[in-house]
């Protein structure tokens, strides 16, 4: 081996482990709170285990834990399907009222101050939105049925009425999300050359036109990044509903069978109930559940033309 | 951006000349586009009528948008007006929508009742957030400079496993995480196999230490860093400089504002942050964070009696990350942004 190779091979190997030691903290950490935890849920979704003994003498049952939350457990199906109806609801319609504010915001003086305004309940804790809009649910003494009497509308029982509790949660959660919507629109919006507008004018596009063939196209990316990312989130929506549900002052107003999601069954699973596996299975099952519609969302809006788009 | 669209090749003079002069949102005159480019199409074609429509399209606009605006405030209005009404006014039917007399001594009595141990809870946030802060943008930085500026084998499989840990549901890691902490070998009286004692659930331990690195804070880094042209880094590496003072010396100082986005999402979301803390603080009321402490003085003060002191507490809570987030919304505001765009 000539001596040019061997010094070649010296400096790649010094090359990576400065590599590896800047990424030291980062692996370490994914080794012991991401690799090990997943491989240690996977193992417990197939054992009885209830926390309080050694995980290692838990009884192995196989795929019962599964078995149990798609076929004999009811209530884990309604979670579904209430995450479903919440989490897409939540994030897309969320994102067509931030788009329809994002593009107003652009037209006025002093957009900056609405969007402060806007942006406010993204850092507000979870908690105190859920103890602000508790106070303006209640049903006599509550500014949400007074409004709805001052425009002559029937007011609702918004937190007790299992056909709309879930709904009024989800309005919590739009409102409390839209600013961040707004903001990363605002940007996408603003990132658009303006020549593609001024084009479109002069073949006499109408506003709607505009919006249609330049605006849409031309936010995909932005649609693509908000709807993965705000799923991933939505899908594991817990404080709200446990607030108004179970945990809050609020607590016991809401039908729980209405408004369970799956995060709080499987907190509930876990450390009200110890049953470990069942939750560890279920978690699972969510993953399941992010990952397909994190493909389908991929699989929608890239037919569009932003494969380029990571 | 990736749309593969020809570029028309006929511009209207004089339209586009300050188009993208301020690609951040947040500033007032980049709003201006808009609404100038059409004043000038409907212009040009002229007549009252035109005019006319145009004011009263801009009208309908901004009345919309204070509409809007205003039913976005609506519950922080709420909560502030309430938070100094009387109890019977709080509960008051119909409603009111502002005090009569405002009662500040709501504050004072939350501050002053020994059953709502609100410092604590601010000192325990502020610990916790802090630490993870400090944690987060060291282990973020570290990480994104090998995988912006080293060439390595493995460097990019890292990368990608990086950002598929943010598809992971948190509820795959709790109980085990949980576990894992409360059998943490000679911490909390445990021996050296973790067994016998509590672990590391009943220290601050517990609480920082899952968040202590940030799959989304090594995206950005990585990201930013990227920028920095590898000339720079060459020249400080020809000068004799190791990889950690290209990285303490060069590297870091460069990517400041970055840094400073990164500080205040951890820091405001960590503050935030609810599940974790109120799972670990069961069994360890000592440590709660004000989210915690706030739900839980939602059972010292009973809705029914303590409605508006509740509110007050509330207010309180609220106050520290909205109080951040105004005084630095700048960089906070760039860290959404950001993170939608390469």
């Amino acid at each position: 081996m000539s001596p040019g190779a061997a010094s070649a091979r010296r400096r790649l190997l010094k090359r990576t482990l400065t590599g590896y030691l800047f990424l030291s903290p980062a692996l370490v950490f994914y080794l012991v709170f991401l690799v090990i935890p997943i491989g240690m849920s996977l193992y417990i979704s197939f054992r009885d285990w209830n926390m309080l003994v050694p995980l290692t003498s838990s009884r192995f049952v196989g795929l019962k834990n599964y078995t149990y939350l798609l076929t004999r457990d009811e209530l884990f199906l309604i979670a579904v399907k209430n995450t479903i109806i919440y989490a897409t609801g939540t994030v897309f319609v969320g994102m067509v009222l931030a788009l329809g504010i994002a593009i107003l915001l652009l037209r006025v003086r002093g957009a900056t101050f609405w969007r402060f305004v806007m942006f406010a309940p993204v850092v507000t804790p979870s908690v105190a939105v859920a103890r602000i809009w508790g106070g303006l649910y209640r049903p006599a003494e509550g500014l949400a049925n007074a409004i709805l009497r001052m425009v002559h509308l029937p007011p609702q029982q918004w937190l007790a009425d299992p056909n709309i509790c879930l709904y009024s949660i989800m309005l919590i959660a739009i409102w409390g999300g839209i600013g961040a919507t707004v903001i990363v629109f605002t940007a996408g919006l603003k990132g658009i050359p303006d020549v593609y507008y001024d084009a479109a004018k002069l073949d006499g596009a109408g506003p709607w036109a505009e919006f249609k063939h330049i605006t849409i196209p031309m936010l995909k990316p932005t649609i693509l990044f908000l709807s993965v990312t705000g799923l991933i989130g939505a899908w594991q929506a817990f404080d709200l509903i446990f607030m108004l549900a179970v945990g809050g002052t609020e607590a016991g107003t809401s039908p729980v069978r209405s408004v369970i999601v799956l995060a709080l069954y499987l907190y509930q699973m876990a450390f009200k109930n110890l049953r470990m596996g069942r939750a560890c299975a279920g978690a699972f099952l969510l993953f399941l559940i992010v990952l397909g519609f994190s493909f389908i969302v991929l699989k929608v809006l890239r037919k569009g033309g932003v494969e380029s788009y990571e | 951006m990736s749309e593969p669209l020809a570029l028309p090749r006929v511009s209207p003079a004089g339209k586009d000349t300050d188009k993208n002069e301020d690609m951040e949102p947040g500033r007032a005159g980049a709003g201006k586009r808009v609404v100038t480019q059409r004043g000038g199409q409907r212009g040009q074609r002229g007549g009252q009528r035109g005019q006319r429509g145009r004011v009263l399209r801009r009208l309908l606009v901004h009345v919309s948008v204070v509409i809007i605006g205003l039913a976005m405030f609506l519950p922080f209005y709420w909560i502030l007006s309430a938070s100094v009404m009387t109890y019977e006014e709080v509960t008051a039917i119909p409603p009111r929508w502002w005090p009569a007399d405002p009662q500040w001594g709501n504050y004072t009595a939350v501050l002053r009742d020994p059953n709502v141990p609100l410092f604590k809870y601010f000192k325990n946030s502020f610990l916790v957030s802090t630490a993870v802060t400090v944690a987060v943008l060291l282990t973020s930085s570290l990480a994104g400079y090998a995988l912006s500026k080293l060439k390595f084998p493995g460097r990019d499989a890292i990368f990608t496993f990086t950002l598929s840990t943010m598809m992971f549901p948190v509820f795959l890691f709790l109980i085990p995480v949980y576990y894992i902490l409360k059998r943490f070998p000679l911490l909390g009286g445990n021996d050296i196999l973790g067994m016998g004692g509590t672990g590391a659930l009943q220290s601050y331990v517990a609480l920082i230490i899952p968040f202590v690195v940030s799959a989304w804070g090594i995206f950005l880094m990585r990201q930013f860093m990227m920028t920095i042209p590898d000339e720079l880094i060459d020249a400080a590496r020809i000068d004799g400089a190791s990889d950690l003072g290209i990285f303490g010396m060069v590297v870091t100082p460069l990517v400041k504002p970055a840094l400073a986005t990164l500080a205040i999402f951890t820091f405001i979301g960590q503050w935030n942050y609810f599940l974790w803390p109120m799972i670990v603080t069961t069994s360890a009321p000592h440590l709660m964070t004000v989210p915690v402490g706030l739900r839980l003085i939602g059972t010292a003060y009973s809705t029914a009696v303590n409605m508006n002191k509740l509110l007050a507490a509330t207010v309180m809570a609220i106050a520290p990350s909205v109080c951040v987030f105004l005084a630095l919304q700048r960089y906070y505001i760039k860290g959404f942004v950001l993170s939608g765009f390469k």
